[in-house]
């Protein structure tokens, strides 16, 4: 009945990768592919074919630049958020076995293992099996196939790609090459897949060994703010998930507590706080919900390597902040950068003015920040440092001193009907306009962006008709110079134009005003802000302890202490959103 | 939601950089194809390592896009299969299902080989066997499969009672003659005590006899799936839930029962009885409450799926969501909120689904979003289907807000009617437009200004679109409107948007003053024809059709008039007109007099406005014009007959109705593909009627009696045990276990914590007792199952 009938995967130029038919006769993939491109750009994720015999609902996602169909025909189409996870499940499974990011030639190179991925991942339909680390106990992946992979895989710098080290899912690429300086993972003596017993934990395969036992929490907040045209922010949200990597022998029972890091405070005993901050939260199957419920803390035996042990959202501006709140509150939120348009200015209206702006925040700002960098940011002090229980050794570039802003890019997307963008003046950093996107593009180096901001001013050029009028006016501007010269007397020229402002007082700001009118169309109504910082979250969170209990925990020897590391990352990826 | 390549994808911020660099990343294995011959070579090989390479080769080009022929490859690769390595097995069994169609006579070949593995002493083989076994198919094996299943129900490995269940689903897919059997082996696994079988057998049940089959089948284990559900994988609890909401409809009736009101205290009753419906109207008609009157084992239900709610599948949390708006959407509905708009965090394509659903809910229940209102804010970086959702969800909860929100709302639409995308332009001014409806005038005036002052803009579209929505507003209520219509025809001056100006035009026909003989609207008329020429065609026919309607009135308000007179003393017209007139104001009658007077001497202003616009009309390039000029010529070339006509053009025109778009899916259900698609699609995903009082089955077919009895005596101590003391126990007392096994009591203690938090509210002994029945019980079979 909700059966997926089958599963076909096409590379970023839409050749046809795979396909896996689990049950019935679905329409093939050389049929689905041409509808579904006659669709507009940004496709819809079911789309129903009904000219087709039988008519077929697809379900579509996009996953590292592969697109994954699921055709459906049955009788019964189905939920179609139960396909549509289902092909996520797949593309994490996937992702699990041949390393992120997922590409069409690791897909083309390891069919064996896909299709095995694939029988597992679903049995003749029914999705049985969603958890990609219990089907490392069932893939047969052969001796040496992970050794092969490791040695090939290996790419530039620290920033690797996770791929089967430590038989799971390996070191983040966050860090970046100069970050943190994880002890060199071990590689896990590699077993035959197939254990005679089925792991007792759904979501952990058996028999896990590794030779250095490392446990990872990476915290990653997406922004999504957007502020009114005033400058007040109407809504800000960060969107937090936190991945973690564990490699521990045996079976771990781990106990990670969180802070709010002052939030929230007297709103009675600290798993109420922290309940009152993470808002509807979502949790891995592994998270033990009566802990979370009662203590505020997420108790857990892992699976192994990596996975997303949970998501929830913060509410920055808080749920009683009025909605009247004043421009400052945008400070209050205590994000690294800001920014504002103003739009209309010029002789013409037809320049706009971009600021990027540090929001000077009244508590932690003008501290000795020797560096330019987030002196707002850095006077919390305490924001990005490790909490005590950690080892020390793992600091990175970005993560105990202060926090690291990078990436800032300013996108200003223009009507379709700007034809050119004639001047382009930063005062910092690159700005280019693209025609084919129809937006400007500003990126600022963050180490030029200082207290001081920065400036982007722009001006623009309309359709040709609208330019007529101005083509007539440089051609009055033309000749009454010429004139001016010819008659040697710019003295007189400039009076008599001193003389017909006067006199036409009235009428030439009328002209500037339809001028100006004309050029507003032509503003942009929004722009948008992307940054990352490094070891800092927006919502204040910290891990304060992530500890692990050897009495619960099996298989580990009692003093083994594993290493712990713990990462913060904030990232706006457009997610700032200012509306002018 | 949460998945984990996204978190990656955010984490790794150089990934273009990466994917240029792994895209000359050298592939695992040299794809050097090897011709057919030694292929064979490889799978005849003695080595296991030259094997798994023959297979893996054999795999790829089965896979490879073009597929290249394999079918040669299948006696060498079935051969294989008498191979000890185990590593080789889940190829050749791939390969095997792949082919066995194709050629079942040589499929029929391994079928003992793979009969012998049902028996391996490894559960994992079995398991895997029988998978194949029921996945090969050819029809002649069925009995076969049918015995193997038999033989895995009573598995003592849980992995294959596991894959026992799965492959019901394939023996009846392959043979539904099979079906009576696969039914009994499904009774028998549904009631397994390992929750992962029970998941997998809830799944095989709503495969094999669908959801509104054999309910006599989920009877006895009905209060254990509930207390399972928990602990079921997603795709199980997929299942139940979707099984348990039908299972709910047909088998509990929907009681109600009325409670009198305690009216001095009645606040206080509220806030006491939660659960009691939210029904203000019906409250102040009657002296009663009504009240919800929940079977126990309904409850049972609705509370052991709460904590579904944090899963991180949102097909799970949505399916959650189903079952309470279509259960008991007043006590528990309001729990689902949060977590569906957790659904707004997830990716773009799951994100699109949700709002849909959520805006199916949000039709029933707006008040129930009114918190989350800034979740719905648009940003400009979404796609366009995304943002008319979020209008709607805006509009639809507008009513409900405080008069803040409103504004903020109000504001919202108005940046995004200047936005120079001309979807959201016409999105976000019907969305206005919605708001405008509102029962309280003050909202209602303060859009209808919002939109008036859109009219001044110089974007042709916004001016359009805002253009039409105040036409749907005025006729709505056109009393109100009267003197908004003249304003609206001073515009015509310098509007340019022609569709506009078609709107406007009409309205003056409609609104402006017919009904008095020459209002406004002859007016119009006359300068609009001054500029026919330079009018675009809707306008043209607007125009004319304003003509039509002028001249009509006209000639109505005459034919009245000779007709008074005839019946006072048959006069002149004259004094007809005044009589006339007394039915108006005296103003009125006064202009009319003096107009009369002249109308004597020459031919009527009106008659001549009217055969120019018919002259106008014979030389218009449009024969759609031309056509309708004619067609008005024809109704209106005999004076004195204009009932025709007066049917025709002056007929009341329906209120138009500008419901919320969505308003056409509001009977598909909740979560299906039709509310996504928009169109019926032929499925059998509707929830069944409440079942009627007296028709239900006895609630006592959901005793687990037996069980009671079996264990009545074990579990009285353990009773009021916590998880952690239970911990301890085990610990204490079962030191020499294997690892695994421990786990699994592990894992047992920590599930019951789970459940226990479930039901907690239910707050029966009962239940409590079956439930650590149910776990010592599992505790035990589960030892006797792993030590072996």
């Amino acid at each position: 009945m909700s059966a997926i009938e089958a599963v076909y995967i096409f590379d970023e130029h839409n050749n046809l990768l795979l396909s896996h038919t689990y049950t019935g006769r679905p329409s093939p993939p050389s049929v689905l592919l041409p509808l579904y491109l006659q669709h507009a750009a940004p496709r819809s994720s079911v789309l129903y074919f009904p000219a087709l015999n039988p008519s077929t609902v697809l379900y579509s996602i996009i996953q590292d630049n592969l697109l994954f169909f699921s055709p459906s025909s049955g009788t019964d189409t189905g939920e179609p958020l139960l396909v549509l996870e289902f092909l996520h499940r797949v593309a994490d499974a996937l992702e699990e076995f041949l390393g992120s990011p997922l590409l069409a030639s690791k897909i083309a190179g390891n069919y064996d293992v896909v299709a095995q991925i694939l029988a597992e991942i679903a049995d003749a339909g029914v999705v049985c099996q969603g958890e990609a680390n219990a089907l490392r106990d069932v893939v047969e992946t052969g001796p040496g196939v992970l050794n092969n992979l490791l040695g090939k895989v290996g790419l530039p710098g620290n920033a690797s790609v996770p791929g089967l080290s430590g038989g799971g899912g390996g070191s983040l690429g966050i860090g970046g090459s100069g970050g943190l300086q994880r002890p060199g993972s071990g590689i896990s003596s590699l077993q035959p897949a197939q254990t005679a017993q089925g792991s007792a934990i759904p979501w952990r395969r058996s028999n896990v060994r590794h030779t250095s036992n490392e446990l990872y929490v990476d915290i990653v907040e997406t922004l999504s703010v957007t502020l009114a045209p005033s400058g007040r922010p109407l809504a800000a949200f960060a969107y937090g998930s936190i991945a973690f990597t564990s490699k521990v022998s045996g079976v771990p029972d781990l106990l990670l507590s969180l802070s709010t890091g002052g939030k929230g405070a007297g709103m009675g005993h600290r798993g109420d706080q922290l309940r009152s901050v993470m808002e509807r939260t979502v949790f891995h199957p592994c998270v033990r919900l009566a802990r979370w419920k009662s203590e505020g803390v997420l108790s857990f035996v892992p699976p192994d390597g990596r996975f997303a042990l949970c998501g929830y959202e913060v509410e920055l501006l808080g749920a009683d902040t009025p909605l009247t709140a004043g421009k400052n509150a945008y400070s209050s939120l205590g994000l690294p950068a800001g920014v504002e348009v103003t739009t209309g200015l010029g002789t013409s209206g037809n320049d706009f003015e971009v600021r990027l702006t540090q929001p000077t925040n009244a508590g932690g700002a003008g501290s000795a920040a020797a560096a330019s960098l987030q002196s707002n940011l850095g006077g919390g002090g305490g924001l990005g440092s490790r909490p005590s229980s950690f080892r020390a050794g793992a600091a990175g570039s970005g993560d105990s001193k202060g926090p690291s802003l990078e990436n800032l890019v300013v996108r200003v997307p223009l009507p379709t009907a700007v034809r050119n963008v004639t001047e382009l003046r930063p005062s910092k950093g690159e700005a280019h306009w693209s025609p084919v996107d129809g937006c400007v593009e500003w990126k600022v180096a963050a180490k030029d962006f200082g207290p001081m901001g920065a400036v982007l001013r722009c001006t623009i050029q309309g359709p040709l008709a609208a330019d007529s009028d101005d083509a007539g006016a440089v051609m009055n501007g033309l000749t009454a110079t010429t004139y001016d010269y010819n008659d040697d007397e710019p003295s007189a020229y400039q009076a008599s134009e001193k003389t017909e402002k006067h006199s036409n007082g009235v009428s030439v700001p009328v002209s500037r005003e339809a001028k100006v009118a004309k050029s507003r169309e032509l503003m942009p109504t929004s722009s948008t802000l992307s940054f990352g910082v490094k070891g800092w979250l927006a919502s204040g969170l910290k891990v304060e302890s992530l500890l692990l209990d050897n009495k619960k925990s099996r298989g580990l020897g009692q003093e083994v202490k594993p290493y712990k590391g713990v990462k913060y990352l904030t990232v706006s990826r457009e997610g700032i959103e200012v509306r002018c | 939601m949460e998945s984990l390549s996204r978190i990656s994808s955010l984490l790794e911020t150089a990934r273009d950089l990466t994917l240029e660099a792994s895209a000359s990343l050298p592939s695992r294995r040299p794809i050097k194809p090897l011709p057919p011959v030694q292929i064979k070579k490889l799978l005849d090989s003695r080595s296991e390592r030259d094997v798994l390479d023959g297979l893996r080769r054999v795999i790829a080009m089965q896979y490879a896009q073009p597929p290249q022929p394999t079918l040669t490859f299948f006696p060498a690769v079935l051969k294989t299969l008498s191979n000890p390595y185990p590593s080789t097995r889940p190829l050749v069994y791939n390969y095997l299902i792949h082919h066995a169609e194709l050629d079942p006579d040589t499929a029929l070949l391994s079928i003992n080989t793979v009969q012998k593995s049902l028996s391996d002493q490894n559960p994992r083989v079995r398991a895997m066997a029988l998978k194949t076994m029921a996945g090969i198919r050819v029809p002649v094996i069925s009995q076969i499969v049918s015995l193997a299943i038999k033989k895995g129900v009573s598995d003592l490995s849980p992995l294959v009672r596991k894959a026992a269940a799965l492959a019901c689903v394939k023996c009846v897919r392959l043979d539904e003659t099979t079906r009576p059997q696969v039914e009994e082996y499904l009774a028998v696994l549904l009631g397994d005590k390992q929750y992962y079988v029970a998941g997998a057998a809830v799944q095989a049940f709503v495969e094999v006899c669908g959801t509104d089959g054999k309910l006599e089948m989920i009877h006895p284990c009905y209060r254990r799936l509930c207390r399972m559900v928990v602990d079921m994988d997603e795709w199980g609890q997929l299942a139940w839930l979707r099984l348990g909401t039908v299972y709910a409809r047909r088998c509990f009736p929907r009681r109600t029962k009325r409670t009198k009101r305690v009216q001095t205290r009645e606040q206080q009753a509220k806030d006491f009885y939660e659960d009691l419906e939210p029904r203000e109207e019906e409250e102040q008609e009657t002296e009663y409450d009504e009240q919800e009157v929940m079977d126990q084992d309904l409850t049972l239900f609705l509370t052991s799926i709460q904590p579904l709610l944090q899963s991180r599948n949102s097909a799970v949390i949505l399916a959650v969501t189903k079952a309470y708006l279509y259960l008991s959407p007043a006590t528990y509905l309001q729990h689902a909120i949060g977590p569906l708009i957790a659904l707004l965090r997830s990716p773009q394509d799951i994100q699109q689904v949700a709002l849909h659903n959520i805006v199916q809910v949000c039709l029933v229940h707006p008040q129930h979003f009114v918190p989350y209102q800034r979740h719905f804010l648009l940003k400009s970086t979404e796609p366009s289907d995304i943002r008319g959702l979020k209008l709607e969800i805006l509009t639809l909860i507008f009513p409900f807000c405080s008069k803040e929100i409103q504004n903020l709302v109000l504001a919202e639409l108005e940046h995004f009617s200047r936005s120079p995308d001309p979807s959201l332009v016409r999105e976000s001014v019907r969305a206005i437009g919605r708001c405008a409806q509102s029962p309280n005038i003050a909202t209602s005036r303060r859009c209808m200004t919002l939109l008036l002052n859109q009219i001044h803009s110089s974007d042709h579209n916004l001016v359009g679109e805002a253009m039409e929505v105040i036409r749907h507003l005025i006729q709505r209520t056109p009393n109100e409107h009267r003197k908004t219509v003249v304003r609206l025809a001073k515009n015509l001056d310098h509007l340019t948007s022609p569709t506009a100006r078609a709107s406007i035009v009409w309205l003056v026909g409609e609104f402006a003053g017919l009904d008095i003989g020459e209002g406004v609207a002859a007016d119009v008329l006359r300068i609009l024809l001054k500029g026919y020429v330079g009018e675009e065609e809707g306008v043209r026919a607007q125009i004319m059709l304003l003509a039509a309607k002028v001249y009509l009135g006209w000639l109505n308000s005459r034919k009245n008039t000779n007709g008074n007179d005839g019946a006072v003393d048959g006069g002149n017209a004259d004094t007809g007109l005044i009589s006339s007139g007394t039915n108006d104001d005296g103003e009125d009658r006064g202009f009319r007099e003096e107009r009369a007077v002249s109308e004597i001497e020459k031919p009527q202003p009106i008659e001549l406005l009217w055969q120019h616009t018919l002259l106008l009309a014979r030389y218009t390039p449009s024969y759609h014009l031309r056509d309708r000029a004619r067609l008005y010529r024809a109704l209106l070339s005999t004076p004195s007959s204009t009932e025709l006509a007066s049917l025709l053009l002056l007929a009341p025109k329906p209120v138009p109705q500008a419901p919320s778009p969505s308003e056409a899916r509001r009977d598909y259900l909740l979560g299906s593909t039709s509310l996504i698609v928009g169109e019926g699609l032929r499925s059998v995903d509707s929830l069944p009627d409440w079942i009627e009082e007296g028709k239900e089955p006895d609630s006592g077919v959901r005793d687990e009696g037996e069980v009671r009895q079996e264990y009545g005596g074990k579990v009285e101590g353990a009773k009021e045990v916590s998880a952690g003391q239970r911990l301890d126990e085990v610990l204490a007392t079962k030191k020499g276990k294997t690892l695994d096994a421990w786990l699994n009591d592990e894992e047992e203690s920590e599930d019951e914590s789970g459940s226990e938090d479930a039901t907690s509210e239910e707050g029966t002994e009962g239940s409590s007792d079956e439930e650590s029945e149910y776990e010592s019980e599992s505790d035990d079979d589960e030892q006797a199952g792993l030590v072996r």
